[in-house]
């Protein structure tokens, strides 16, 4: 009988790295040796992760990589929870790679859609955060890591500071299963003890390489309040009265829209006005919004955990350490695996925007000519049916007062009901189901399903869907409230005055709140600048938000 | 400034032209000429389909400031990107004529001008223009008997003959997000190439064109936060001053003579204006 190797990834890892062995100085690897180290450690076939964070990107080796001969590293199988970059396409255009889950692709959502259509991505799955990092450790088990931090010393430790971000969950996968972890690092220092602190400990990291130029960060989550528009700040005002206040929200995660970035500008002024100052909103799963400076300011937040950081808000969150979680060196961590989890279990309302929803309730930011992913969206809006604990506003979405009834996390979709060059945004059927059959998907790509959502906000009503009684009246309550769309003028007026009636849909005249008060004047910050001065002069927006 | 400071802070680049003079103007003393229910929109806009407003953008209203007798001319930067067309020029231009008139009969009613305004309205051209300059002569009349106020607040800017009669003004006063220039960004851009001047680089336009550089150059003569009272406040400063040694226009030579050591060879950036302008050039007050 043969004896079973019980070691070949470890002894594979040992001889790829015996190749490089001579290169490297402890663990470092002069950066002009990086091409000849990716064709050593690098096989045909490898499920490779180029770190692709939705903010933080490992450009520098993902470039590198983009330049390999296609005859000699091809079929690679690319893990990203973003592809953000030019590169992580180029690396499929030239044949490098074939394969890729994905879970954000933000800036490059036109082309990723284009290459999906065309055969020259396929598709495993276009995931949810915590769901792409759970498969790391079961069936997409990285062979290589290529990831990026601030600085390294020569033993591999990392910083990776206020942008740690996926870096935890995407190297640990690697580090305990023999994989490969490339870090390429904007600095490298001689000793652990001139790194700020360490967030990723040197012996779970292989290579360090220092980058040709800092690591590129896209600030994702700055909205210019000289944006938001009056139709925003009504709608804000309704969801204050008609879902914040009156479930009592404590814990909760907002979409990067200017829709919520005008709830969070309105909690001084508007939300000050309804007494809720210390009655709701205190703990928050969210990236340093800049628009939550004058709320955190004026004393409505008590906590902020970070999926990653925001480029400006350094200062800031450092001068706010019982706020938002800071390292000994005083700056932020960052870690989105965890900050993912709390969204999905400890809070108790996510509030999002869409650019499609259909008659059911189901929605998608997937386009016949844009797949943009979904990142955090469809773990932070559903309910987590694993959930064990019980909090007002969740337990205020219970169906009965039976013992064994279940509350259930709010789920907000927050939409106009016509998207900019009049399109509605209720539609027949979602544009991603045609995209799942053009692209050969399993799954059409749905961000939020209807049966998850308990809350459909628009400029014409609020209506409570999670208090449907059946498939049929959700139809009616979406209809209720979807304006002049084709949807919304099917709606009979009988049954939306039934609707209103039994308190299921709400118009903002139900609500109380007036269209003439929702003005501009309302936002407790109506620029860059006003948040630069509600800040203490510790926000330092990026230069495009500059108009001074 | 405390939380509390900041929630009461008013903005007056949020309010629309309208709102602007209802603020600034002494309570029940405004009156509006040429009011939205006068119709006196373009006649041009329509054949453009293009929706027309009800007073083409520009409110005009006489009134007081602190018991100074004024008119204010207020351009709506929300319409049309505050751009001068045929209607809204003419009144702007009749109302000063109409104040000039008054000086000279030595009841002396001081105009302000809220300049948010790309300038000329493509789509009315020369019509734009003939108003414009009208509006440059009665400026220059003007200012011999009262102080004439020029105020932009930003962010849309003042620019093109409207920023002829910025500068014309004898007192000009702006905020840190307003900006003046003959040309905007975009057509600085188009006409000397990219990398002459990025009009996407915010920073670097502010440095140059911002009210903080036109202040630290003596272009712009009161610097003030977006915030209405500072702004009302500098106003009724300026309306009550007395005509005296003020119009920086009138010192064409000595503007001259620095613009001619200027080396124009070399790339021009906000250090250096700072330097070539650190001496402020007064008018000479003896009329123009």
């Amino acid at each position: 009988m043969t004896q079973r190797q019980w070691t070949t990834r470890r002894d594979d890892k040992q001889a790829r790295m015996g190749q490089v062995a001579p290169w490297l100085t402890g663990k470092q690897l002069p950066a002009e040796r990086i091409t000849d180290a990716l064709y050593a450690l690098i096989a045909p076939g490898d499920r490779v992760i180029a770190e692709g964070n939705n903010q933080k990107q490992a450009d520098f080796l993902s470039r590198a990589l983009a330049e390999l001969d296609p005859e000699r590293v091809h079929d690679l199988h690319m893990i990203q929870p973003s592809v953000g970059r030019p590169e992580h396409l180029a690396v499929f255009e030239k044949g490098i790679a074939r394969k890729l889950d994905f879970a954000f692709s933000g800036t490059q959502s036109h082309r990723i859609g284009a290459l999906m259509m065309d055969g020259t991505i396929e598709v495993g799955a276009i995931h949810t955060y915590i769901e792409l990092y759970a498969r790391l450790f079961v069936d997409l088990i990285p062979k290589v890591v290529l990831t990026a931090a601030f600085k390294a010393d020569r033993d591999g430790n990392l910083y990776t500071g206020p942008s740690t971000e996926d870096t935890p969950a995407l190297v640990e996968a690697a580090a305990f299963s023999g994989g490969i972890v490339i870090a390429q690092a904007n600095e490298i220092v001689d000793d652990v003890s001139q790194l700020d602190r360490v967030d990723i400990p040197g012996s779970w990291v292989d290579v360090v390489v220092q980058a040709d130029k800092p690591f590129y960060i896209e600030p994702l989550f700055t909205r210019d309040p000289r944006h938001i528009t009056d139709v925003q700040i009504f709608m804000a005002m309704m969801a204050l009265k008609g879902i914040y206040a009156e479930h009592g929200v404590q814990s909760l995660n907002h979409g990067i829209g200017f829709n919520t970035a005008a709830i969070e500008l309105l909690l001084p002024t508007y939300g000050e006005k309804l007494g809720l100052r210390g009655q709701i909103v205190k703990n928050w799963v969210l990236n340093p919004h800049p628009t939550l400076i004058p709320a955190i300011e004026s004393g409505w937040v008590e906590t902020v955990h970070c999926f990653g950081t925001e480029l400006g808000m350094e200062n800031y969150v450092a001068a706010r350490p019982d706020v938002f979680f800071t390292g000994a060196d005083g700056s932020l961590r960052s870690n989105r695996a965890f900050c993912q989890l709390a969204g999905h279990y400890a809070a108790d309302m996510f509030i999002g925007s869409t650019l499609q929803m259909d008659g059911d309730g189901n929605s998608s930011t997937v386009t016949t000519s844009r797949v943009s992913g979904f990142g955090g969206a469809p773990n932070l809006g559903c309910d987590a049916r694993g959930r064990r604990h019980a909090t007002p506003a969740w337990a205020d979405l219970a169906p009965s007062a039976d013992p064994m009834a279940r509350g259930r996390k709010l789920v907000v979709q927050m939409v106009e009901t016509f998207q900019a060059g009049l399109k509605p945004t209720f539609v027949d059927r979602l544009d991603a189901v045609t995209v799942a059959e053009k692209a050969g998907l399993d799954l059409a790509p749905v961000m939020v399903y209807g049966d998850d959502t308990t809350h459909l906000l628009t400029e014409e009503g609020l209506a409570y869907l999670y208090k449907a009684e059946s498939l049929e009246e959700r139809r009616a309550m979406i209809a209720a409230v979807a304006g002049v769309t084709p949807l919304g003028l099917s709606a009979d007026a009988a049954t939306t005055k039934r609707l209103r009636e039994q308190d299921k849909v709400r118009t903002p005249e139900d609500l109380g709140v007036s269209r003439t008060e929702a003005t501009r004047a309302q936002l407790a910050a109506s620029s860059i600048a006003d948040l630069v001065d509600w800040s203490g002069g510790l926000y330092e927006p990026p230069a495009r938000f500059r108009s001074w | 400034m405390d939380s509390a400071e900041l929630l009461q802070r008013e903005s007056f680049v949020e309010k629309n032209a309208r709102q602007r003079v209802q603020y600034l103007l002494d309570a029940a003393s405004l009156r509006e000429l040429l009011d939205p229910f006068e119709r006196l929109s373009s006649p041009w806009l329509p054949l453009q389909d293009i929706v027309t407003q009800a007073d083409d953008g520009v409110v005009i209203a006489r009134g007081t400031i602190d018991g100074v007798a004024v008119v204010v001319a207020a351009i709506e930067p929300a319409f049309q990107g505050g751009s001068m067309g045929e209607v809204g020029g003419a009144k702007i231009a009749g109302a000063l004529e109409l104040a000039l008139e008054d000086a000279r009969a030595s009841k002396p009613v001081v105009p302000v001008l809220l300049l948010e305004t790309g300038s000329v309205r493509l789509q009315e051209a020369n019509c734009g223009l003939a108003a414009i300059a009208e509006i440059h002569a009665a400026i220059v009349a003007l200012r011999q008997h009262v102080p004439v106020v020029g105020v932009i607040s930003g962010p849309v800017g003042c620019f093109g003959g409207m920023s002829i009669a910025a500068g014309l003004c004898s007192t000009l006063i702006a905020t840190r997000e307003a900006r003046l220039g003959l040309n905007g960004p975009q057509v600085i851009e188009q006409e000397a190439g990219v990398d002459e001047f990025d009009s996407r680089d915010r920073p670097m336009i502010w440095s140059l064109t911002g009210g903080a550089q036109r202040h630290a150059t003596h272009l712009v003569d009161t610097l003030c936060d977006d915030d209405s009272a500072d702004i009302r406040t500098a106003i009724a400063g300026a309306v009550a001053r007395p005509v005296g040694n003020l119009a920086r226009t009138q010192a064409v030579d000595a503007h001259l003579e620095r613009l001619r050591a200027l080396d124009t060879g070399r790339r021009a950036d906000a250090e250096w204006a700072r330097e070539v302008m650190a001496e402020e050039i007064h008018g000479s007050g003896e009329g123009s």
